[in-house]
């Protein structure tokens, strides 16, 4: 087999294979990054951004002439990749302190109605809430009760031990229902 | 006078992670998720079109690879005709346009090169359409030179015809050339389409007809007519105004 064949026969396989894994996780990252912008413009800015450096990162991964790490986990990684452009652009843009959650439309208005106002009745509550945690808390919630990863992956993710994922997730959970159950006042 | 509610929601860790879990309803659109795949991705296709193509070529008995080659050959012409400036293909389709133009006859020719010029002009609207930033430069380059044969080629039928109606019929094709250009640059604000002083077809159209009607009996109307469209084409710029002031006079009048 020619270097030239093979090489155009990896290439196509690189393809192939991280194609599945943007099928896979596009939802999943999308949904981890909108939870955290409130905005579905720059949830999709961030998410395409993602799945771009992660393909640049998957592409030079496969190649031996580079000397890159391979990508074992690409869950692991594209979130990591997801966690820092959105600590990137709240640094860039100053939002971090700016933005409230109480003046940030609960969805984009281009969504249709149904789903704004399912979203701003009950599960909106939950989302209003979660946005006010802290970054770990958030993180731990999705990860294990949205996205169904096990504590072992979450934990390995958070770089903590299987018991103190535990233990962050119960305080997590605890700090989501104080902030749903405080008293609003309208 | 302000009320004030107090709304106190009680839920229970049960209740709560079923809220979490009704999260999974926030989607990405789908026709976004397609689109950035393609963007990412997008070489996807026809990378693994290559790819299969070689596979199956390498895996061929010998005696089935000279029949191959010859079906790659008159595919690769097929491919051509559909490739823009800037394509592996495209120089194969500009082969098989040359080799096209050998056939036409001189009194063809400038009809035939204001076609292939209105193709180059077709080219560009595909790159505008698909956004293909990287190929405007080559298609540009290849819309100025068809230009440039086109007034090459009517140069040398204003030298010899005498006919008014072939140079009716000559600036009736070049009117709409220029109005397809002007179209693509309104709609697609693609800028460098306009033709150098030099090689502007309509100028080598005018000056026949100018030359032409000075050798006619104008009415006075006709003659104030006349003397606009020579000022428009001593302007440099209004060609085009020119002409369609020349083809007037220069129709058969009642």
């Amino acid at each position: 087999m020619t270097s030239l064949r093979l090489g155009l026969l990896n290439m196509a396989n690189y393809r192939k294979e991280f194609s599945k894994i943007y099928d896979r996780y596009i939802n999943k990252i999308y949904r981890f990054i909108f939870l955290k912008v409130n905005s579905q413009e720059i949830a999709q800015d961030l998410t395409s951004e993602t799945f771009l450096k992660g393909w640049e990162a998957f592409e030079k991964s496969q190649n031996p002439g580079h000397n890159n790490q391979k990508v074992e986990n690409p869950s692991a990684f594209l979130y990591q990749i997801a966690r820092n452009l959105v600590i990137d652009h709240y640094r860039e843009k100053g939002k971090a302190q700016l933005v409230s959650v109480e003046y940030t439309p609960i969805i984009d208005p281009k969504q249709d109605l149904e789903e704004k106002s399912l979203l701003e009745s009950d599960i909106g509550q939950v989302r209003l809430a979660l946005n006010d945690l802290k970054e770990d808390y958030q993180n731990v919630i999705i990860w294990h009760y949205l996205d169904d990863l096990p504590i072992r992956e979450v934990a390995k993710m958070l770089d903590r031990t299987e018991e103190a994922t535990r233990v962050l997730l119960h305080r997590a959970l605890k700090s989501l229902k104080n902030e749903i159950n405080r008293p609003q006042i309208s | 006078m302000a009320y004030f509610f107090v709304i106190i929601i009680v839920m229970t860790q049960k209740e709560l992670i079923f809220k979490i879990r009704e999260l999974r309803q926030i989607k990405p659109r789908e026709d976004w998720v397609s689109l950035t795949k393609s963007q990412i991705l997008g070489e996807e296709s026809r990378n693994q079109s290559v790819a299969s193509i070689f596979q199956l070529f390498f895996s061929l008995k010998p005696s089935y690879i000279g029949l191959a080659i010859v079906f790659i050959f008159f595919g690769a012409f097929g491919f051509a005709q559909s490739s823009l400036p800037g394509d592996l293909l495209y120089p194969v389709k500009k082969i098989v346009e040359r080799s096209q133009a050998v056939f036409v006859s001189e009194k063809g020719k400038p009809q035939a090169s204001i076609e292939l010029a209105n193709k180059r002009l077709e080219e560009l609207t595909k790159i505008a359409e698909t956004n293909q930033v990287k190929k405007i430069a080559p298609a540009l380059e290849e819309y100025q030179a068809s230009v440039a044969q086109v007034t090459k080629n009517l140069a040398k039928v204003t030298a010899t015809t005498s006919d008014p109606l072939v140079i009716r019929e000559l600036a009736e094709s070049t009117q709409k050339l220029e109005k397809n250009k002007e179209k693509l640059e309104q709609t697609y604000g693609i800028a460098g389409l306009e033709i150098k002083e030099g090689s502007n077809p309509m100028k080598v159209l005018v000056e026949w007809l100018i030359n032409d009607l000075e050798k006619r009996t104008l009415t006075e109307e006709q003659s104030l007519l006349f003397e606009t469209a020579k000022k428009d084409y001593e302007a440099g710029d209004r060609f085009n105004e020119s002409l369609e002031k020349l083809l007037f006079l220069s129709s058969p009048q009642e």
